[in-house]
């Protein structure tokens, strides 16, 4: 016959052996987190129309460096994501309309949240992500 | 019971479908391992899951967990249980896990006798509904790999302290999902030839195969309290085929059936009971019928509105009050006046002398198959148009890791055209809406044989509301958005 206390044992061993399962896992996932410390340039951008809804929408960016001066002749490809699997994103080159500005037209093909990734490859070949998101694209 | 006193087959009878007979098929399913081999790979790729969902890129369509977990495993899911049965439950990972453990950790307790039913799994399973549109789930691999997690330590916890399969019978939501859509699949676990069974008196199907000696138990029983012979559908049928291993006869198979048939009738089923004694069974449906509509009333683009319309009249900016409203509505409110409605109607015109509960209890299943089909039409789509996704995420996953065998990743790879599934999904939908009208029929027509037309209007009158919910619903423009209150 098991004992009252071999019984509050392995109740608590094994309550502790969950705990510490749980306490590791959470460990291992905390110290995980990457940071991005890249600040060579600044980038910033506006999208028309404004709220955006579904259809062609133009992407502006604006780079500049730490000067706050134009950045030129920079390599940016947009790539458009929704939020949710199962949608294949939309890539799009840019072109510099003027110096430090470059343009682009993405087609927003349902209406929901977006995220806008930049590829940028700068003048002198340093490259970095960028991310915005484009929330509440409402349909036509 | 010697092999020879079993009595012979009547060959003149039509034999049902047997997947245990299927060369093969039948004697992987007889191999003892054949559910830890089935299990092996889920278990594989849930691992992978959650270790892209934790590590992997934060875009839900670049990751393994999401694209996995919320177009195919989903899709995959609700058209095997159409097409064939149970079979997610046979291969179910957290049983793997479950198993292993058990090597180490023999549970000593049963479950709480209040807790056996399926009220708490009700309850996790508007959980994980609620859950999903709060946070979002579809587009965090962050939070569906926790999810996962979540589950592997659930499993063990109560597993590790309750005997039998409590997990699956009481808890797990997913499992609730599984059973009641296996009503209405095409194959059942199930005895081969009733005769054998009275005749024998070892009764290992649920009591296992003990060793003489020891009487240690060899080959397990049902774990979830169905005694074969008394057995009736798949409700609470895993299809983990241990009663297959453990009959002495062989006289277990995986039978082909119609579809819903268990839902014709209302026998004393073994490890249930009475169908409309049970009103946890029957919320049960009620969430997997109402809760089909609000899952996908959660894609639409209407909701926002709504949501919008709530917060302004509320004077509530946090989305989780506004939520809570809309799941009171569709899951408490609009059953309880529709069924409540229908079930007076049908008491009125019918004559029909049981109670208003009770009469709602035993009609509430007839919308099942509604319910089914809202939930194929909905996973469906998700599935089918996003079908070819897994392979420019596999890429991708592998091109991370620096070992780009499957090449760069191909993104147009999408899946079917949305106006060929959507015509898939109308299919979804009538097939749903035709099978509640047969059943409700039925169960009309035994409850009111001189009129049945009385009895059945009221349900059917319920079930053309719900399934025109359901088209108006797929036809919306869809609207995948993670701040739901941001105007």
């Amino acid at each position: 016959m098991v004992s009252g206390t071999t019984v509050r044992r392995a109740v608590y061993f094994r309550l502790g052996m969950v705990s510490a399962s749980c306490f590791l896992a959470f460990l291992m996932v905390g110290c995980s987190r990457r940071i991005d410390a890249s600040s060579l340039v600044t980038v910033e951008h506006t999208i028309s129309p404004d709220p955006p809804r579904v259809g062609p929408t133009t992407v502006v960016l604006r780079v500049t460096d730490r000067d706050g001066k134009p950045v030129s002749g920079a390599r940016i490809e947009l790539e458009a994501d929704m939020s949710h699997p199962g949608m294949p994103p939309v890539l799009e080159e840019t072109k510099e309309t003027t110096p430090g500005e470059y343009q682009a037209e993405i087609m927003f093909g349902m209406a929901g949240d977006w995220i806008v990734l930049l590829h940028v490859r700068l003048p002198g070949g340093q490259t970095l992500e960028r991310q915005f998101n484009v929330s509440g694209v409402r349909p036509n | 019971m010697t092999p020879s006193s079993i009595p012979a087959l009547d060959q003149s009878e039509p034999q049902p479908f047997d997947l245990m007979r299927v060369p093969g098929l039948g004697r992987l399913f007889h191999w003892r391992y054949a559910r830890p081999l089935l299990q092996a790979p889920l278990l594989i790729v849930s691992v992978v899951m959650i270790l892209h969902g934790l590590f992997g890129p934060s875009l839900a369509p670049k990751n393994l967990a999401t694209t996995l977990s919320w177009l195919h495993f989903r899709g995959l899911l609700v058209l095997v249980l159409l097409c064939a049965g149970n079979f997610f439950c046979l291969a179910c990972p957290f049983m793997l896990v479950r198993q292993m453990a058990r090597r180490f950790f023999k549970p000593r307790f049963n479950w709480p006798r209040v807790l056996r039913n399926k009220w708490l799994s009700v309850g996790l399973l508007v959980l994980i509904l609620f859950a999903y549109e709060l946070f979002d789930l579809w587009s965090s691999p962050w939070w569906t790999a926790w999810l996962i997690i979540a589950y592997f330590l659930t499993v063990l916890v109560v597993d590790g302290f309750f005997k039998h399969a409590s997990f699956c019978k009481f808890v797990c939501p997913i499992g609730q999902f599984n059973f009641v859509a296996s009503m209405l699949s095409p194959l059942e676990v199930k005895v081969r030839e009733p005769d054998i069974c009275i005749t024998c008196h070892t009764k290992d199907c649920i009591r296992g195969q003990r060793e003489p000696a020891t009487d240690l138990v060899v080959i397990r029983g049902c774990e979830l309290a169905l005694f074969q012979p008394r057995k009736v559908g798949n409700m609470d049928c895993t299809f983990c085929l241990d009663c297959v291993h453990a009959c002495p006869h062989d006289n277990i198979g995986i039978l082909s059936r119609m579809p819903g048939e268990e839902l014709l009738s209302d026998p004393l089923r073994s490890g249930i009971g009475y169908f409309s004694h049970r009103k946890d069974l029957a919320a049960l449906v009620i969430v997997f019928t109402f809760g089909a509509l609000l899952n996908a009333f959660g894609m639409v683009s209407p909701v926002y509105a709504v949501e919008s319309w709530l917060g302004r009249v509320l004077h509530v900016s946090q989305e989780a009050p506004v939520l809570g409203l809309i799941f009171t509505f569709f899951l408490i409110l609009e059953p309880v006046v529709l069924l409540g409605l229908a079930a007076w109607v049908t008491r009125l015109w019918s004559g029909n002398q049981r109670a208003l509960m009770p009469l709602m209890v035993r009609y509430t299943y007839g919308l099942a198959p509604l319910g089914f089909g809202m939930w194929l039409a909905h996973y469906g789509f998700h599935f089918l148009t996003g079908l070819y996704t897994l392979i420019p995420v596999t890429q991708s996953a592998l091109a991370n890791l620096g070992w780009p065998v499957l090449g760069a990743p191909r993104w147009t790879l999408t899946g079917l055209p949305s106006n060929i599934v959507q015509v898939i999904e109308i299919g979804f939908l009538l097939l749903g809406f035709a099978g509640s009208l047969v059943l409700i029929h039925t169960l009309a027509h035994e409850d009111v044989p001189d009129r049945p037309l009385r009895a059945f209007v009221p349900w059917a009158a319920v079930s053309a509301v719900l399934w025109v919910a359901s088209m108006w619903l797929m036809f919306q423009p869809m609207e995948m958005r993670a701040m739901l209150m941001s105007g």
